[in-house]
């Protein structure tokens, strides 16, 4: 007579230590991200190693090479920009406004906008940088 | 006869579509977003912030920046050492940038961290009017 031996049960893999990984990875990238509206064009910052951290908030307006213009992320002409800039300060005295303007953008597409942002009341001002070249 | 009803087995919480809907969030969180290391630079700050005190007339220097992006300094390059030794003889010393309009961008923020890294503390850039 011919015995057959039964093949032993394949033991289970436990998911569970996966689970606990990418549980870790997911709640990483969502923590150290920060959801930000990206301007429709490129814009690489200037570099700087002399810049103080970039306080989060605050409104950001983005500067293209050729000097387009954007406000979170949404392209506008500058003449909007500053009506919408009004009304956000109507809103909120203190408003902070982030300039994230690409770093061969022309000094005569970003000095007056900061001179009107000025003159339209806002107190603060920022101009983004970058320590390391992107 | 009593007939006995077996017991059924509890059905199992399948763990897969949880990881599955897991590793889409981790994936689409790493593939949208961008990862950038962004400091600052003051443009316009309150009255309460700005340094230098009203009344008292310092001495200014200034710093000129060329329309390709070049900064001078008394008609020399500028640089850290030979803005320092300038700053050396009159301490509190305001300087002022005057950038070309024809200037980029990266050119002022380089010309703000040379004269930042030489000590200088009043520390101002001529703003070009907008245009009417």
């Amino acid at each position: 007579m011919k015995l057959k031996r039964r093949n032993p049960p394949a033991p289970q893999e436990t998911i569970v230590s996966l689970i606990d990984v990418i549980f870790f990875l997911l709640v990483f990238f969502m923590m150290v991200g920060r959801m930000d509206a990206t301007a429709p064009f490129e814009v690489s910052p200037p570099v700087s190693t002399a810049g103080e951290s970039l306080p989060k908030g605050g409104t950001t307006i983005s500067v293209a090479e050729d000097g387009q213009m954007a406000l979170d992320g949404v392209a506008v002409a500058q003449n909007d920009l500053l009506t919408r800039i009004s009304s956000l300060l109507s809103e909120d005295q203190s408003l902070f406004v982030r300039i994230n303007a690409h770093g061969e953008a022309r000094l005569t597409n970003l000095l007056p906008l900061v001179t009107a942002l000025e003159k339209a009341g806002v107190q603060d001002v920022v101009l983004v940088v970058t320590p390391n070249p992107v | 006869m009593k007939l006995t009803r077996r017991k059924r087995n509890m059905a199992l919480i399948t763990m897969t579509p949880l990881v599955d809907v897991m590793m889409i969030l981790l994936v689409f969180f790493m593939v949208t977003s961008t990862y950038l290391d962004l400091d600052m630079m003051p443009m316009v700050q309150s009255e309460a912030e700005s340094t230098g005190a009203p009344g008292t007339p310092a001495a200014t220097l200034l710093i000129r920046i060329t329309s390709d992006g070049n900064a001078r300094l008394r008609g020399q390059p500028l640089t850290a050492a030979n803005l320092a030794t300038a700053l050396q003889d009159e301490p509190g010393t305001r300087v002022l940038i005057l950038p070309s309009g024809g200037s980029n961008v990266q050119g002022l923020v380089s010309a703000i961290q040379t004269a930042t890294e030489a000590g200088a503390e009043n520390l101002r850039v001529v703003r070009l009017e907008a245009p009417e």
